[in-house]
């Protein structure tokens, strides 16, 4: 039974929106007190002062830009030969396949909507239109051959057209906030198109000297040398990102370990084959190197698989005579290849009775075993080859951007297993380990990383034994990984404290011994806690790479400023420090930048740091 | 139905974890050890056929070469250059430290303001400064200082404030030969006035009314600097009492100080091997020790006596002093100790002037050219590029962390203050802050570190800190692993100090729970 109730016949009113406009968002924002509009007067009268004096700056007529324009190469790899520069675009677009492979396969880029993209567009504008007024008009740069009253009134126009189209787009599109309907690679990918528009049409007036020591007036595209790889480049991030976003599904799996390994894989062969181009003797390698490598997959499996099946003491013997015998082998002058062979195996010999496993563990095991040994070859044999990329004065052929990278890249994937290894040995229950690690880690801590390339360029080199040297680049990578992974080292610590007692009662419970537990529970768990504090350390390190120029290395920084503001041909550069300067400085930032970014995004998404 | 009995047997040294444990660790310490052995041996074996032997000599001689700026700019041996340079380096940190926590402070605090202006320019200044490398930061200020005007005969005079190429010239408040007795009195006014501070606040508990604790406070130190100001020569009687105290000391025999240093160490090894084993203590009498407790007393007994016999073998040292006179690492102590109390008494001394001076910066004629004077202070450009630099990277490091310590502060606790009638101003003084701290100071700490670390960066600009003036004198005489030692042990030290404090700060403030 239902009762029907009546209910009065009340009108509906739409809810009043809330009131917005220029003019609330103003009181709101800006004079909502008496004290608050003082401080905003000051602070608009502050930042528009600012603003014109950094214009002011940097579009003086005294301003030498051309010191920065002319000597992009130079900044970006130094003195690597021209007719050579192909290795380098070949990194680039490897690196630059990866990541869109990357970002494709792990959706690292959600959506965004019309609004926000909109309203992103029409603040640039606006920028640009404030930019365009504030300008100092009227100045006149010779070696361009450029009037700054037309370039404002450019920037200005531009500015309204962003601002305009934003707001067009906006609307356009629909207002709605939680509208996401637009892939976020989409619109960067739109962004990048049309730099890539700006390289092939943007033409300036540059100046040329001729043979005959004329100095002329050409007009040519910016980028003239560059625009074909860098479209090509281009082209094959969109073509890589759409095929793996289309068979995202199907890769699954697989396609995450494929991409993992490429990674691991891009670095070495990027630079130590790429651009490196060692001069391998080739009899050397089919005589020496395969032979003995195979040697050591071979019978080092057998012993690893003898190791592996009788799990108790025998193999523990067994791998703690090789390790004595490895480190033997340092006191005989053996091949390098032979010592770290022998070095791996002994470690290897020593895991085996934990990981050693059975069926399909057991074949992924000796695997490992095998990879490793082929990858200790790869690097000896490579490392141990002399460089064919010929550079003016000799020395290492990188130098620029590229010095910087390297020294960053690898410097940061040497710190992280010894970063790992101290945390375990700090938060270790064996004392001398403890204290060794503890006294390593508050040693390197303590004393400025300047200090400690210092130590690495004037001490390392004669304490080195016979028949071993090291270049420069080696020497400030050695430095730099030792003192990252000393701070990497409390960053991972700070994550195995993190995991709780639980955890490892289980494992305890579950019959895993310290190892298992340290592998499979904890070191899974400890690491992606810390995710965010170790790209913060990454951009710590990319920071500190620019020290490396106080010991004398031609990196990004050095180039900047000490080559240009000394360079005298084929223009007069002496003493142009600030505008280098300030375009290192600006580089820089957008790496650092974008990491943090980066780094930002990973600590929302792993959820990490909110409490 | 059979139970298979098995045989209780010892467990095989081979299977027993105790061993193994201490095996495998021992067997990678003589690796350790064995391993920096033969890099030693192979450095000593390079710089011998070098003709460069290790040895301490180059503190006591003569270094002959001049240093751009500092307390002594000809410095007579290598320990009074390395000496100028450490104290450089604090000058950069110390004021360094203060200005990037007054300017992160307030760049912080800016950050969360709801004026939109104000926070979008922190948010620019700090995501545009830490981003970049404090390096090409520190070459950036060098370089525009170089770009301003030099000085030339026009500019002869005196300036409150001027710049040029050469650095600022600022006018500025030295002291004087009364300064230490005034400071003195200060002191002494400044612990009554903590005294006199807490009775106030007792009198404003007790009754509840206004007591006025911050005014009387300031009164007392205004009353002692001010009687001071007049009355400091009457300490001039602490200069005979010091000078009696040094040669006092100068006459004890120089055997005292190790066994004083050898009692020490042993002293402290035995009050901490006390102290664990009454940390082990449960109330049923002594715990069980385990093998590590006993590693961690052995360890500490062991360190004690090492410690000692150091002390008595580097005391034993013979040294030759830039006069040329042999002596040993004790006679050597010993006269510094002695030099301290006659520093002090000298500084007690009545030599006449006001306790501080004020004076404005003056650009004269020397020589050939025109420079800054000696009156007022000068920032020198690699002063002023380093300290500028580190000051505001750091700022923009501690902005970071005053706005998470504020951020981390629970909305509650400003509802609850206004609730309670707190104005603006009270409430963030007395509750917000007070607790941001707490959250803020161990980040803060570690900016503090890293500031103090990076000022070694100046030595690229040439700035004469102690890495700058190490690394000349290490070019100089090729002694690299002594110098790199008293880098160590110089920066070492700071960390730990910076870090002592900043604990004892943090213990202070931490929340103490049930």
């Amino acid at each position: 039974m239902t009762h029907k109730i009546e209910l009065p016949d009340i009108p509906e009113y739409a809810p009043e929106p809330p009131p917005h406009g220029p003019k609330v968002w103003l009181q709101k924002n800006l004079f909502s007190t008496p004290a608050s509009s003082v401080l905003s007067v000051v602070f608009i009268i502050i930042a528009i002062g600012g603003l014109r004096g950094m214009l002011g700056f940097i579009f003086d007529a005294a301003r030498r830009w051309e010191a920065v324009t002319f000597n992009v190469r130079l900044l970006m790899v130094r003195a690597y030969p021209e007719e050579q520069l192909t290795r380098v675009w070949l990194a680039v677009a490897v690196a630059a396949v990866l990541i869109a492979a990357t970002f494709a396969l792990y959706q690292v880029t959600g959506r965004t909507s019309p609004r926000k993209v909109g309203n992103a567009v029409s603040t640039v504008g606006g920028f640009l239109i404030t930019a365009g007024l504030l300008g100092p008009w009227g100045v006149s740069f010779s070696p361009f051959g450029i009037e700054s009253g037309t370039t404002f009134a450019i920037v200005f126009g531009t500015g309204v057209v962003l601002f305009a189209g934003g707001q067009g787009f906006r609307r356009g599109m629909g207002k709605r906030e939680k509208d996401e309907r637009l892939p976020v690679m989409g619109v960067v990918l739109v962004m990048l198109g049309l730099v890539l528009v700006g390289l092939w049409t943007i033409s300036l007036p540059w100046p040329t000297r001729l043979a005959d020591g004329t100095q002329v007036s050409i007009t040519q595209p910016i980028a003239m040398s560059t625009r074909i790889p860098w479209t090509i480049i281009f082209a094959l991030s969109i073509v890589t990102y759409l095929l793996v976003a289309m068979f995202r599904k199907q890769l699954g799996g697989i396609g995450k370990k494929l991409l993992m390994s490429a990674w691991a894989l891009s670095f070495p062969v990027l630079f130590l084959v790429v651009l490196r181009d060692p001069g391998l003797d080739m009899g050397r390698v089919f005589t020496w190197y395969v032979p003995v490598a195979i040697g050591f997959i071979l019978i080092g499996g057998f012993i690893l698989n003898f190791v592996a099946e009788s799990r108790g003491e025998l193999g523990r013997v067994i791998g703690a005579v090789l390790l004595i015998a490895a480190f033997a082998g340092f006191l005989f002058s053996l091949e390098f290849i032979v010592r770290w062979s022998l070095v791996a195996l002994a470690l290897f010999a020593l895991a085996a009775p934990t990981f050693g496993g059975k069926g399909a563990g057991r074949r992924a095991f000796l695997g490992a075993w095998a990879a490793t040994v082929v990858v200790i070859t790869f690097f000896i044999m490579l490392l141990a080859a002399p460089s064919t990329i010929e550079v003016p004065g000799g020395g290492s052929p990188f130098g620029g951007l590229l010095l910087t990278i390297l020294l960053s890249t690898v410097a940061i994937v040497l710190s992280l297993p010894l970063g790992i290894v101290l945390a375990l040995g700090r938060s270790s229950r064996l004392p001398i380990f403890r204290l060794m690690c503890t006294a390593y880690i508050e040693l390197i801590r303590g004393v400025p990383l300047i200090t400690w390339l210092i130590v690495g360029f004037i001490m390392l080199p004669v304490a080195l034994p016979e028949g071993i040297e090291i270049g420069g680049v080696a020497r400030a990578i050695g430095a730099m990984s030792m003192f990252s992974a000393a701070y990497l080292a409390e960053n991972v610590r700070g994550g195995l404290q993190s995991i709780p007692k639980g955890q490892y009662e289980a494992a305890q419970a579950m019959g895993l011994t310290i190892m298992q537990t340290t592998v499979f529970i904890v070191l899974p768990q400890a690491l992606r806690a810390v995710i965010p504090a170790l790209v913060g350390q990454v951009i710590a390190l990319f920071k500190d790479t620019s020290l490396v120029t106080i010991v004398g290395l031609f990196d990004f920084l050095h180039i900047a400023r000490a080559v240009i503001p000394g360079q005298a041909q084929p223009f007069n550069f002496i003493g142009v420090f600030r505008e280098p300067l300030l375009f290192a400085a600006l580089v820089y930032w957008m790496f650092t930048f974008t990491f943090s970014r980066i780094s930002l995004r990973l600590e929302r998404r792993l959820g990490v740091g909110e409490r | 139905m059979t139970v298979q009995v098995r045989e209780q047997q010892k467990t095989p040294l081979w299977r027993n974890a105790a061993f193994l444990k201490w095996a495998v660790q021992l067997f990678v310490l003589a690796v350790v050890v064995g391993f920096f052995l033969v890099l030693g041996r192979r450095a000593t074996e390079n710089f011998n056929a070098r003709g460069t032997t290790f040895d301490w000599g180059w503190l006591t001689d003569p270094s002959d070469f001049l240093i751009r700026e500092g307390i002594d700019t000809d410095p007579d041996s290598g320990i009074r250059a390395l000496t100028v340079g450490a104290i450089n380096t604090l000058r950069v940190s110390i004021t360094g430290i203060i200005a990037a926590t007054l300017l992160g402070t307030i760049v912080g605090v800016a950050r969360l303001s709801t004026n939109w202006i104000v926070n979008k320019i922190a948010a620019i200044y700090i995501e545009s400064i830490r981003n970049v490398p404090l390096l090409v930061q520190i070459f950036f200020w060098q370089a525009m200082m170089f770009t301003l005007p030099s000085l030339v005969e026009a500019d002869i005079g005196e300036y409150w404030f001027k710049a040029s190429n050469k650095g600022f010239g600022l006018a500025w408040v030295g002291w004087n030969g009364g300064f230490f007795p005034w400071l003195t009195f200060l002191l002494v006014g400044f612990i009554v006035s903590r005294f006199v501070k807490r009775w106030r606040i007792r009198v404003q508990e007790e009754t509840g009314q206004l007591a006025n604790a911050g005014w009387y406070t300031l009164g007392i130190l205004v009353v002692f600097g001010a009687v001071g100001w007049f009355a400091w020569p009457i300490l001039s009687f602490l200069e005979s009492v010091m000078t009696a105290i040094a040669d006092a000391i100068d006459g004890i025999p120089a055997i005292i100080i190790p066994i004083v240093l050898a009692g020490a160490s042993l002293l402290i090894a035995a009050w901490w091997i006390r102290s664990f084993f009454e940390s082990r203590r449960t109330p049923a009498g002594f715990g069980k020790l385990t093998d590590d407790d006993w590693f961690r007393v052995i360890f500490a007994g062991v360190t004690g006596i090492v410690l000692a016999v150091v002390a008595f073998v580097f005391s034993g040292l013979e040294v030759t002093t830039v006069q040329g006179e042999l002596t040993t690492m004790a006679e050597l102590m010993r006269t510094g100790i002695a030099n301290i109390f006659d520093w002090l008494g000298r500084d007690f001394a009545n030599n006449g002037g006001d306790p501080l001076v004020f004076s404005k910066a003056s650009v004269v004629q020397d020589g050939n050219f025109v420079q800054y004077g000696t009156t007022g202070a000068v920032m020198t450009v690699p002063f002023f590029a380093i300290w500028f630099a580190v000051t505001i990277y750091t700022a923009s490091f501690i902005a970071e962390i005053v706005r998470g310590g504020i951020l981390a502060v629970p909305k509650g606790q400003t509802e609850a203050s206004k609730a309670m009638g707190f104005k603006r101003s009270q409430f963030l003084r007395l509750i917000i802050l007070p607790q941001a701290f707490r959250i803020i100071l161990p980040p803060l700490g570690n900016q503090y570190l890293n500031l103090f670390k990076n000022t070694s960066l100046g030595t690229a600009v040439g700035f004469a800190e102690i890495v700058g003036v190490g690394f000349t004198l290490m070019n100089k005489n090729g002694q690299t692993l002594p110098i790199v030692l008293v880098w160590m042990g110089f920066f070492l030290t700071g960390s730990l100090l910076i870090s002592a404090v900043v604990n004892y700060y943090n213990r202070k403030m931490k929340l103490v729970e049930r």
